[in-house]
């Protein structure tokens, strides 16, 4: 289904025209658009609104409701309040877990930037043997379900004494995010023209100067990118989580969090608040990287 | 679950990391530390990944050979019982009765409902103004940003028996009866819910990687179609679809992908983890007989099922991936 082969940049010259012309022809005000299916695009628009935001505001304002733990089932908070949110960093003990998934987040951004980035130079600018079979791997080593790592690490970290250690906790998220980190770095690595670079040679750089003073520099967005999706993947991680810390005080967010889940009473507005506290980092830095996702997106589709 | 983003931006260049590696003339001075190089950069990552993704996986199948439970993880001694476990695994009905029609139906529906959502979505973003179109996708990605613990919580909350929001809305309908209705009692329902919770966390990748290739599509084709009268529905089957076919074959494949093993969204839910056995799934079936019954060798085996399935959809991925492209 590829278009004629023509190189990328010409094609997205051709077939992505300047905003104006775009948004003329798209624009709903357009001669050809009738009332009627004006009235149907703000309908879709509402429905996805709603459908989109409605867990996230239930989940807010269950938060602040006051009386979410006294039957309380409404949309609106009945009775606005701070207390489920004191409640849930003093009593709950989230303080703690929030500084443990912050902690443990940090730790696998750093090492992974570093080593995705080593990795990504390696195999976007150097062709070497095993080069294909190198990145055939850590695509399809993405695809193990999780399920299948969680026995034999529980066993083996159990055996080397390093459950209930958050340092074990970073090394694990650490693997599970250098795939990802590795295959979109390499795309940005990749973008700088390699013109740069020889210059820097020319300029009589060694290897080392060129990667820190001319590579580095251009591919920080990438790394930016990376960095935020490496954050969210730790600060997500459920299951190892779930498995590896038996002590309290090793809890992250997300199995913390089950401490006001019961069977029979459940804590809804704590739960809640807990919720809140969890989602509102990772939703601040998915809208920062959004701008970087959608042009990759868009960029990847250009091929389409 | 945003790997695509990166695979899908590789194929639009096509060659150029591999175009620009080549050695550089004049520079072969430094000929051994240059064929050095890319594995010492290398070195590092490939020893994460090996020792905690790759070497793992060879575990979980030497495990699966193994009677393996509390008192060899105590004393660290093997008991190998070759191919029972997985005797025992393929002739257990619950496998073919509840597991795999559980994961296999549920992944079927959740993928066809968040690509055909996803779509849709982005048929709309494509006809809105900027801003507008600013706004929706914003609010998108708040969708997406939920993690699958306070999302699957949120859902847990709409649907809790007795007093939860929409069981009260379909009480209010007649649909069901508040009072005794218990949405996560029976499979359908139960899943009904873990559908709703895995599209709406889903449908955002599809809606945006479509879009941005709804973008890409010439606008002289469309309007071409238009000219010679072809309506919306037309247009789409007969040019946006045939033309933005990769892009569809890759979010279809990475959400089977991804609905396939769901964990998190499934364990959560009340019963999910164990005490209601129908509805396990195979990710929470191979957890619970390793964690909860200490039956670490069925449990592998069981993993070891779920990735063979997940090994194939991957070889797919790949086909569609690189049929056209070299890496």
């Amino acid at each position: 289904m590829t278009p004629p082969a023509a190189p990328t940049e010409f094609r997205k010259a051709t077939f992505r025209p300047s905003p104006g012309r775009k948004v003329a022809f798209l624009n709903p005000r357009d001669h050809r658009r009738s009332l009627g299916s004006r009235a149907l695009l703000g309908l879709g628009v509402g429905v996805v609104l709603v459908f989109t935001l409605f867990p996230v505001w239930l989940m807010v304002s269950t938060a602040f409701n006051g009386r979410a733990n006294a039957g309380s089932r409404s949309l609106w908070p009945e009775d606005w309040t701070l207390d489920n949110f004191a409640f849930v960093i003093g009593e709950g003990g989230f303080g703690r877990y929030l500084t443990n998934s912050l902690l443990v987040a940090l730790g696998t951004v750093l090492a992974g930037a570093l080593l995705a980035l080593l990795a990504a130079v390696a195999v976007a600018r150097f062709r070497f043997r095993f080069r294909t079979s190198v990145l055939v791997m850590i695509l399809i080593i993405q695809m193990v379900p999780v399920e299948a790592l969680v026995i034999p690490l529980f066993i083996q970290a159990r055996s080397l004494g390093v459950l209930d250690s958050l340092v074990g906790l970073v090394v694990v998220y650490l693997a599970f995010s250098l795939p990802f980190a590795i295959w979109t770095l390499r795309g940005f690595v990749a973008s700088v023209p390699v013109e740069l670079e020889e210059a820097a040679y020319l300029d009589g750089a060694s290897w080392g100067r060129m990667f820190w003073s001319v590579l580095l520099p251009l591919v920080a967005p990438g790394l930016v990118a990376t960095s935020v999706f490496s954050f969210i993947t730790a600060w997500n991680e459920f299951i190892f989580a779930l498995t590896f810390m038996a002590d309290q005080d090793n809890y992250t967010v997300a199995v913390g969090l089950r401490r006001f889940f019961g069977q029979y009473g459940t804590d809804w507005g704590a739960l809640m608040a807990g919720s809140t506290l969890i989602t509102i980092p990772v939703m601040v830095f998915f809208v920062i990287a959004q701008k970087r996702l959608t042009d990759g997106l868009v960029a990847g589709a250009v091929k389409g | 679950m945003t790997d695509v983003v990166t695979t899908l931006r590789e194929r639009t260049r096509p060659g150029r990391g591999a175009a620009t590696a080549g050695p550089r003339p004049g520079r072969s001075r430094r000929g051994g530390t240059r064929a050095l190089r890319p594995w010492l950069l290398l070195a590092p990552a490939l020893l994460v990944m090996g020792g905690l993704l790759l070497y793992p996986l060879v575990r979980v199948v030497a495990i699966s050979l193994q009677d393996f439970g509390l008192r060899q993880l105590v004393s660290g001694r093997t008991n190998w019982v070759g191919l029972d476990n997985y005797v025992e695994l393929l002739g257990n009905a619950d496998l073919w009765r509840t597991v795999l029609p559980n994961t296999v139906v549920f992944a079927v529906v959740a993928v066809a409902l968040t690509v055909v959502v996803g779509t849709l979505v982005a048929l709309l973003l494509v006809r809105l103004q900027p801003v507008t179109r600013g706004i929706v996708t914003t609010a998108i990605m708040l969708a997406w940003a939920i993690p699958a613990v306070t999302g699957t919580y949120v859902w847990v909350f709409l649907f809790s028996p007795g007093d939860g929001l929409a069981v009260q809305a379909l009480d209010a309908l007649g649909l069901a009866d508040a009072a005794t209705a218990n949405p996560f009692a029976s499979r359908v329902s139960f899943y009904g819910v873990a559908t709703l919770n895995v599209v709406h966390h889903g449908f955002p990748f599809v809606a945006l990687t479509v879009l941005a290739g709804l973008l890409t599509v010439p606008q002289e084709i469309t309007e071409a179609a238009i000219v010679d009268g072809a309506g919306a529905w037309r247009r789409f089957w007969s040019v946006t679809f045939p033309m933005l076919r990769p892009v569809f074959a890759v979010v279809t494949v990475l959400s089977t992908i991804w609905d396939f093993k769901v964990f998190t969204q499934i364990y959560l839910m009340p019963g999910g983890d164990g005490v209601n056995r129908g509805v396990l799934n195979l990710g929470t079936w191979s957890y619970v007989e390793s964690f909860a019954q200490n039956r670490y060798g069925l449990g592998a085996a069981i993993a070891v099922l779920l990735t063979v399935l997940l090994l194939l959809i991957t070889v797919a991925y790949l086909r569609l991936l690189f049929k056209e492209d070299e890496l």
